[in-house]
């Protein structure tokens, strides 16, 4: 309990930073909604003369594209790779380590800072008027927001894991430029962030199934137009859970390395 | 004559620590080779996604993927020489603030080509290593045969859209002058128009592309060349106007260029 505190403390000192910080909530907002008007008009030509592809409507997938906006707007208020990478760099991680708190758990508590602030004041009022103005499919019961807001929270954690882990590799590499890259395609195309795995070919969908990427966006993006429920959403709550679990592992793992690393160096 | 006399010193200069900067880059072989690998994957991930995307749609507003990689790999040849040349310009706010850019004002070099020389990224050969091959292979799948004048507008448009985009980063750098903030404004308004430049101009509204064709020109670094190019048509548009990057990148660059230097002196007054 008074370590919940403790890192409570830190995502409200996170809240204030941001809060100072405005301009930069604000920016980070304009481009999500320049990504947002981009990928509107593509899927809406590709549409155009077209009713239902693979089972999906335009509206379906056009409301696919505003929460996988939304959610990307949210997770994009946390701590990007490179600045974990240039944490390593300059060695700061290392005076995080002395102090008497775990570093993971510091850094996602001042996320969910950062987050708590951007959501309030840039995200939620923004795609509120969306959903408002445009004729979008949202969740129709009260159970299917919940698995949606589930599934979602999932997602950020396993995507948290995974960035913090590869910034982590900084800790062993002197030149992050291809780890970056693969972090990145992995990321955009994979989560099914701009392509739902609905339309890829068969093979690639297959293999996207079994990487850890489709639960950050894919799995609530789906819950949230309607397109997952029944046994394949229980199914698919279930694959980010295992993920979440694994990528968790794995990054504990990095962590206690990097631990060990730094310890090596320093003496 | 002074002048003249002063931008072929300068010229002769800028190359001089052009060759300091790739050594310097050099030096960590791996690292330099990574980096254009890193690079080349990156633009080689947003071509995997366009052909996904194309898998169950067959065409984006009438463009196959070998013509839309065409478009994408356009922009991105000039974008890589732009990068080489003038990507340091977005982060001149951090010069600025802590204070290193006054070293450029004291050295009796003309300070515009002083900054531009400071960096040579010799990453953006990852950019041109994908846009070449990409090219290649899209002239080769398109079953294209361009005569001479064709050519001609090819080359006018990577000069042209160098000149287009170095321009607008200069523009941008020079936003830092007046409110010591760049950086983030590449990132906010810069990298998100470029993005939207990937796919065919005419996805978007009537307004957009009026503001990209004579406001920030952004139409003439590859869909106006592409249409000439493909031999395709805009349904206003004549796509003759693809012939004019050269010229038009001229003229943005010219006038990005006198306000940069119309903020440098702004700031020479305000930093003493």
């Amino acid at each position: 309990m008074r370590q919940l505190r403790l890192y409570l403390e830190f995502s409200r000192k996170a809240f204030q930073r941001s809060a100072a910080y405005r301009f930069d909530a604000w920016t980070r907002l304009f481009s999500n909604v320049i990504f947002l008007f981009m990928w509107g008009f593509i899927w809406f030509a590709l549409y155009s003369g077209k009713g239902n592809v693979e089972g999906v409507s335009f509206e379906s997938m056009l409301s696919y594209i505003v929460v996988s906006q939304m959610l990307q707007g949210i997770h994009g208020a946390g701590t990007p790779l490179w600045e974990i990478q240039e944490r390593v760099r300059t060695g700061d991680i290392a005076m995080e380590m002395m102090r008497p708190y775990d570093y993971p758990t510091r850094s996602l508590f001042s996320d969910f800072g950062n987050i708590a602030f951007h959501f309030l004041t840039a995200v939620l009022p923004l795609y509120t008027i969306l959903f408002a103005v445009f004729d979008l499919h949202m969740p129709t019961s009260s159970s299917q927001w919940v698995l949606f807001v589930l599934s979602a929270a999932l997602g950020y954690l396993i995507r948290y894991s995974i960035e913090l882990t590869f910034g982590l590799l900084t800790f062993w590499l002197v030149e992050t430029g291809g780890v970056e890259d693969i972090f990145y395609f992995s990321i955009s195309l994979f989560s099914g962030s701009v392509i739902p795995l609905w339309f890829f070919p068969d093979w690639l969908e297959t293999l996207a199934y079994f990487l850890p990427f489709q639960g950050i966006f894919f799995v609530p993006n789906s819950i949230f137009v309607g397109q997952l429920t029944g046994q394949a959403l229980t199914e698919a709550l279930l694959m980010q859970g295992i993920w979440l679990v694994v990528s968790y592992v794995i990054l504990r793992f990095v962590w206690s390395k990097a631990a060990l690393k730094i310890v090596v160096q320093g003496g | 004559m002074m002048f003249i006399s002063s931008w072929v010193r300068g010229t002769r200069l800028y190359f001089h620590m052009v060759a300091a900067s790739i050594r310097a880059q050099m030096q960590y072989r791996y690292g330099f080779f990574m980096n254009i690998i890193g690079w080349a994957m990156s633009y080689a991930g947003t071509a995997v996604t366009m052909w996904v995307m194309l898998y169950s749609f067959q065409s984006l507003e009438g463009w196959s993927f070998w013509q839309l990689i065409f478009l994408f790999a356009l922009a991105v040849l000039s974008w890589g020489v732009c990068v080489i040349f003038f990507f340091h310009f977005r982060s001149l706010d951090q010069y600025i603030l802590n204070g290193t850019f006054d070293r450029f004002l004291v050295r009796p070099i003309h300070p515009f080509f002083h900054f531009m020389a400071m960096k040579f990224d010799v990453g953006a050969f990852g950019q041109l290593l994908f846009s070449i091959a990409a090219v290649t292979l899209a002239y080769i799948q398109l079953n294209l045969h361009w005569p001479i004048w064709k050519w001609g507008v090819f080359l006018s448009a990577v000069i042209g859209g160098t000149f287009i985009q170095g321009g607008i980063l200069v523009l941008i750098s020079a936003i830092a002058f007046w409110t010591t903030r760049s950086e983030r404004f590449y990132w906010v308004v810069m990298f998100p128009a470029k993005s939207m430049m990937n796919y065919p101009l005419s996805l978007y509204p009537r307004a957009l592309q009026w503001v990209v064709t004579f406001i920030l020109p952004f139409a003439f670094v590859n869909y106006l060349p592409a249409l000439l190019l493909l031999d395709k048509t805009h349904p206003s548009i004549s796509p003759y106007w693809g012939a004019f990057s050269f010229a038009v990148g001229l003229v943005v660059f010219g006038i990005c260029y006198r306000i940069w230097m119309m903020g440098l002196n702004r700031y020479k007054s305000a930093g003493s």
